[in-house]
């Protein structure tokens, strides 16, 4: 086989269009809120599938000029790709607006056009290349996966060193070497390029990248209501240093004014004891905000971190070795030695926040981190935390980990968090020493649910580890805008209990649970108009059915995440809406976490425009009867079911589907092993691509070139239809790789909890590579089904292929957020179960209608025939 | 009207860092600002000043018969004749922007740049209410934003003294006040952290600018029997207002309040 340079340029495209989803990925989640991220650049992919749309429909205008369309939508490219980054920067698009501006609505279905502009040149090119390699096209989509996987690996590696909004144009450089090797000889497929010679597309190039070099990469326009924006509004702020890697983009901010507690410091007298001492701001992703405080040595002015409700483990512990999860800027850290700690061990996920705190920062910090008594960790916590099973602590404290607005917007909604996890208070208890302690801190809300729902972790996760009594062992204290939650491994002494209620007192905090209170002693202090927290935590800690009605009937869903569903910040439930919408009328929104509710919308829209995309062109488009009578010529595949045009729908749909719930699974399984979201995505997108790739490669050679038109001697009349040998070929080789796909990840469901405790203590490149060996059978069995059944289309329907194109990139919108809702309410368990019964489907199409679609018929009258 | 640069003073007397004090130059174009602002004030004066505002003098009576004065079964009812009053008297059109003038008299926030919103009408009018205050009462504002809250005030009060961090609002807002003629609001921009202690103690405190704690210093700066009210929420959703109220033995007690009252218990439900 000669070197195509068409699939040469088919990959680079590819690596550059995933590169830059996940760069948008990162970029919006700066420069908005993440999950507002996913639903733009949700409806952005839409132009694969538009793209799809728009070639079916052009039909014969195409037809012939694919060479010269390659090239123009190549060169085109070079501007649209970093030209589409520096317009979205201009548009001033604000999500919080949303609810009081309805220009906002336009401005957001801007940001939608100018995003999709890439994906749809970049899916239109791979779709021409489909059309000129159109009895192999496996290969075309071997290219194509093979450069996704790697250009989101690729991506993902820039982020260590690159700012994400320069990755448009770095990623710009593979499209001009796209376009160089379009170019060249052979890239036509044995076609003649009109459209002019080699020299002026040369020149026409060159004025690309000169446009683009002058386009630029702008800075990412933050949104006003971000920490980082109001910070920087304020008189004396300056940013100090930056730092990037794929987990976040961090941005220090000096300013006199920054005073960043955790939480309310109550009755803190400031005219004696002092002002708090100087800090500057660590913006991660531009929100949350993580105080580095200005540090001599001496702890005296940390005095005001004993007013604060998470020095509440301090009051019972005595020189406590403690952990710190999530030590940031290392609040937690001096509020462990100002209380006397014997020794802190910090684990912090990022790992730009100790170099910065260290290095550019270090005069300010004074040298915290490198105190003989602490220890600074580079950790995701429940990874650390298995790999050391005989590590023991007398305090462990988690606090405060996201902003008060993210927090108070619910934006987090629909992240994973396996910290908050019953499995993960589990965990915690495992490691703490007999007389030790776990404390968590959380923002408080109206109407109260977050600290309910830590609460009921908490007391399951205790009943889990055996512990008879857990009412005995759980102190609540919250203050106007924090609660902190105390759970022990061995009972709260009578001593202990005086002291909290002491501390408590003197502080002005609330009690909402401690062993023995009383009625009298709650909502005292920080007064709300119903005790709601003590009440739910005595019915939360009655007995069984009181909880579980307690759970049931409960306003929010309140009942604890587990690492099959671990979605802590979920608070919304269905069943609740008449009720919402009863007490609140059309305010009911203004309880609900944004995040879900942008779920929803994500779902509804990429329905709406796929539906609208797949369907225009059958309802309105005249151009489309001609099209239809190509596709599907009368007086053929009788016996068939679906019809054609159904089947490819299905088929190509439901392994959209299919593909995309399995990999959204896999991400959310490998998270906790990984260690980090951003990882398990690298790792499960590019291992689930390059491996499809090899499998469509297989496909290529299984079926391409040996035509499943029924010709090249493998003809033969079968019985009631007209399918070939090499058509049962196809079927067969789908059943076997679905039956093949469900036994395996079957068998991963029970197996995975198993092998990653086996194997939570190795390294993080063992743990990469074992994830890989994992993922790769799978992936690799999943590339089959999609090129096996276009292959089919491209030789008996060739004017289908973009049609088939346009439906699994609508699916694969679709998929997302489809899968997402469906782990949040029935768990990753389905999402797997609904996946493999997607596959299912699509075989069953296979047999029934693709398989079965006339050979003979419905070809085009199309003379130019690919020198293969 | 304006003390540019008043000087806060710091609990240990220290000279602050921290109070931002404008250049001469800063205060000569402020100056500069404030005299264009205040002509193009008097020119509108000329014309009849009625006439421009008249088509708003209904909605502004729409607003306040349907979102202050009337009871509503799940909201906190505003009964307090002298807010509804400042409701009725302040034009609120003139504190949003332009472009979202035709939306100033529904019951909604709306963004006035910075991230920095003017609360929904019916908000301004539950936390001026919760102050309880009294014609001769001395009032503090931290986070002026676009001066309606201060407005409002001075339509109740005689002494209003408001604090802005941010330099655009707290400019807009002065020319602002004093085109309208709420000559008695006395405006500074600077830190309000440390409240403005030589006008202190006062009677009633609204602190509208978001920060984890409640700055000590304003606590101290709160009279005997005085009030302070905060608004909680991320930007346009007030889902709380934190009251406090100092007792005459000094301590302080607090209260949330609910502009929208929602219990998540299912009523009826036993107790245990």
């Amino acid at each position: 086989m000669k070197p195509r340079p068409l699939l040469g340029a088919v990959f680079l495209l590819s690596a550059a269009g995933l590169g830059y989803e996940v760069a948008l990925t990162r970029i919006l989640s700066i420069a908005e809120w993440h999950h507002f991220a996913y639903m733009i650049i949700s409806v952005a992919l839409l132009g694969f599938a538009a793209s799809g749309t728009a070639i079916a429909l052009l039909g014969d205008r195409v037809r012939g000029r694919e060479p010269t369309l390659f090239r123009a939508a190549t060169l085109l490219l070079v501007i649209a790709l970093p030209g589409s980054h520096a317009l979205a920067q201009a548009i001033p698009f604000e999500t919080f607006e949303l609810l009081v501006r309805r220009v906002q609505f336009a401005w957001l279905l801007l940001l939608y056009g100018v995003l999709a502009v890439p994906f749809f040149i970049i899916s239109s090119c791979i779709l021409f290349a489909f059309l000129l390699e159109r009895d192999r096209v496996g290969r075309v989509y071997f290219a194509n996966l093979l450069g996704s996987g790697l250009g989101a690996a690729g991506v993902i590696g820039l982020l260590f060193v690159a700012p994400p909004g320069r990755l448009p144009l770095l990623l710009t450089v593979l499209v001009i070497a796209a376009f160089l090797l379009a170019l060249a000889p052979g890239a036509a497929a044995g076609r003649r390029v009109p459209g002019g010679t080699t020299a002026r597309w040369l020149a026409a190039g060159l004025a690309s990248v000169l446009l683009t070099a002058w386009i630029g990469a702008p800075t990412i326009r933050v949104s006003p209501y971000k920490g980082l924006s109001y910070a920087m509004d304020l008189p004396d702020a300056g940013v100090l240093a930056t730092a990037h890697s794929p987990l976040s983009t961090l941005t220090v901010v000096g300013s006199s004014l920054i005073r960043e507690t955790p939480g309310q410091i109550s009755g803190y007298p400031m005219a004696e004891l002092g002002e708090l001492p100087e800090q500057v701001g660590l913006y991660f992703d531009a929100d949350a905000v993580s105080p580095v405080h200005r540090f001599d040595g001496s702890l005296e002015p940390f005095a005001f971190l004993d007013y604060v409700t998470p020095a509440l483990p301090y009051q019972l512990l005595d020189r406590p070795g403690t952990l710190v999860i999530g030590s940031g800027g290392g609040t937690e850290v001096l509020n462990a030695l100002y209380h006397g700690a014997s020794g802190v061990t910090a684990l912090e996920v990022d790992p730009n926040v100790l170099p910065l705190i260290e290095g550019p920062l270090g005069a300010h910090s004074g040298g915290l981190f490198a105190r003989p008594d602490v220890t600074p960790v580079v950790a995701e916590a429940r990874g650390w935390l298995e790999a050391h099973p005989d590590a023991r602590f007398d305090l462990i404290q988690i606090s405060l980990l996201d902003s008060f607005t993210a927090s108070a917007a619910g934006v987090r909604a629909l992240s994973e968090s396996y910290l908050y996890t019953r499995q993960a208070v589990e965990l915690y208890l495992d490691r703490l020493s007999p007389g030790g302690a776990l404390a968590i801190t959380r923002w408080l809300r109206t109407p109260p649910r977050d600290a309910i729902k830590m609460f009921a972790t908490l007391v399951e996760a205790a009943e889990q580890k055996g512990i008879r009594a857990p009412a005995r062992h759980l102190a609540f204290v919250r203050s106007w805008n924090t609660a902190t939650l105390l759970l022990t491994r061995s009972p709260l002494t009578g001593e202990q209990v005086e002291a909290i209620r002491r501390w408590v007192g003197a502080r002005g905090f609330d009690l909402s649970w401690l062993p023995g209170l009383e009625e009298s002693e709650v909502n005292r202090f920080m007064v709300l108009e119903q005790p709601v927290y003590w009440e739910a935590a005595r019915r939360v800690l009655a007995d069984e059915g009181s909880r579980e009605r307690f759970y049931d009937r409960y306003a929010f869903h309140v009942r604890p995440a587990t690492d099959d569903r671990p979605y802590f910040f979920r608070f919304f439930k269905w069943a609740s809406l008449p009720r919402l919408t009863d007490a609140l009328g059309g305010r009911w929104t203004s309880v609900v976490e944004w995040g879900y509710v942008v779920l929803i919308a994500t779902a509804l829209q990429a329905l709406a425009a796929a539906l609208l995309l797949v369907l225009v062109p059958l309802l309105a488009v005249s151009r489309w009867k001609r099209w239809r009578a190509a596709a599907e010529p009368p007086d053929t595949d009788e016996g068939s079911w679906p019809p054609a045009t159904g089947s490819v729908v299905l088929y190509f749909g439901l392994l959209g589907l299919a593909y995309l719930f399995l990999e959204i699974a896999f991400i959310q399984k490998l998270m906790l092993f990984l260690s980090h979201p951003v990882y398990a995505i690298a790792v499960v997108l590019s291992a689930f691509l390059v491996f499809s790739g090899l499998g469509s490669a297989l496909a290529d050679r299984r079926m391409g070139g040996r035509g499943t038109r029924g010709g090249s001697g493998h003809a033969g009349g079968h019985a009631g239809g007209h399918a070939s040998m090499a058509m049962w070929g196809a079927g067969r080789l789908v059943g076997f790789v679905v039956v093949l796909i469900a036994a395996l990840v079957g068998l991963y469901v029970v197996l995975l909890p198993y092998l990653f405790s086996v194997w939570s203590g190795w390294g993080g490149t063992a743990r990469v590579g074992l994830s890989l060996a994992l993922l790769a059978p799978v992936a690799f069995l999943m590339g089959i089904p999609f090129p096996t059944g276009l292959q089919i289309v491209s030789d008996r329907r060739l004017p289908m292929v973009p049609w088939a194109w346009a439906v699994n990139g609508a699916a694969s919108v679709i998929a997302p957020p489809l899968a997402t809702l469906s782990a949040v309410h029935w768990g990753f368990t389905t999402v797997v179960g609904l996946a493999v019964a997607f596959y299912a489907g699509a075989y069953a199409v296979m047999r029934g209608g693709l398989q079965r679609m006339d050979p003979a018929r419905g070809q085009l009258a199309e003379p130019v025939r690919a020198v293969g | 009207m304006c003390e540019e640069g008043t000087r806060s003073v710091r609990a240990r007397g220290e000279p602050s860092p921290k109070v931002i004090e404008p250049a001469p130059v800063r205060r000569l174009t402020v100056g500069l600002v404030g005299a264009f602002l205040w002509a193009i004030g008097l020119t509108s004066l000329a014309h009849p000043a009625v006439a421009q505002n008249e088509p708003y003098e209904d909605v502004r009576e729409e607003m306040v018969r349907r979102y202050i004065a009337s009871v509503h079964p799940l909201l906190e009812p505003i009964d307090d004749q002298e807010v509804i009053e400042a409701l009725r008297a302040v034009p609120r059109h003139e504190f949003v922007p332009r472009e979202l003038r035709d939306a100033a008299y529904l019951n909604q926030p709306l963004p006035i740049g910075h991230g920095q919103t003017i609360s929904q009408p019916y908000i301004v009018a539950l936390m001026t209410q919760l102050l309880e205050l009294d014609p001769g009462d001395r009032t503090l504002e931290i986070g002026t934003g676009s001066g309606y809250q201060a407005a409002v005030l001075a339509e109740i009060v005689d002494s209003v003294f408001t604090i802005e961090i941010i330099e655009p609002l707290a400019t807009s807002a002065w020319a602002r006040l004093r085109r309208l003629g709420y000559a008695a609001v006395r405006a500074k921009h600077g830190d309000g952290y440390f409240g403005w202690p030589e006008h202190g103690p006062f009677d009633g405190i609204v602190v509208t600018a978001a920060a984890t704690h409640i700055p000590p210093p304003l606590v101290e700066q709160l009279a005997v029997g005085g009030r302070m009210v905060i608004p909680v929420g991320p930007p346009f959703r007030t889902q709380q207002l934190m009251l406090l109220e100092k007792r005459t033995d000094g301590s302080v007690a607090q209260r949330s309040v609910a502009p929208v009252a929602f219990v998540p218990f299912t009523r009826g439900e036993p107790e245990r």
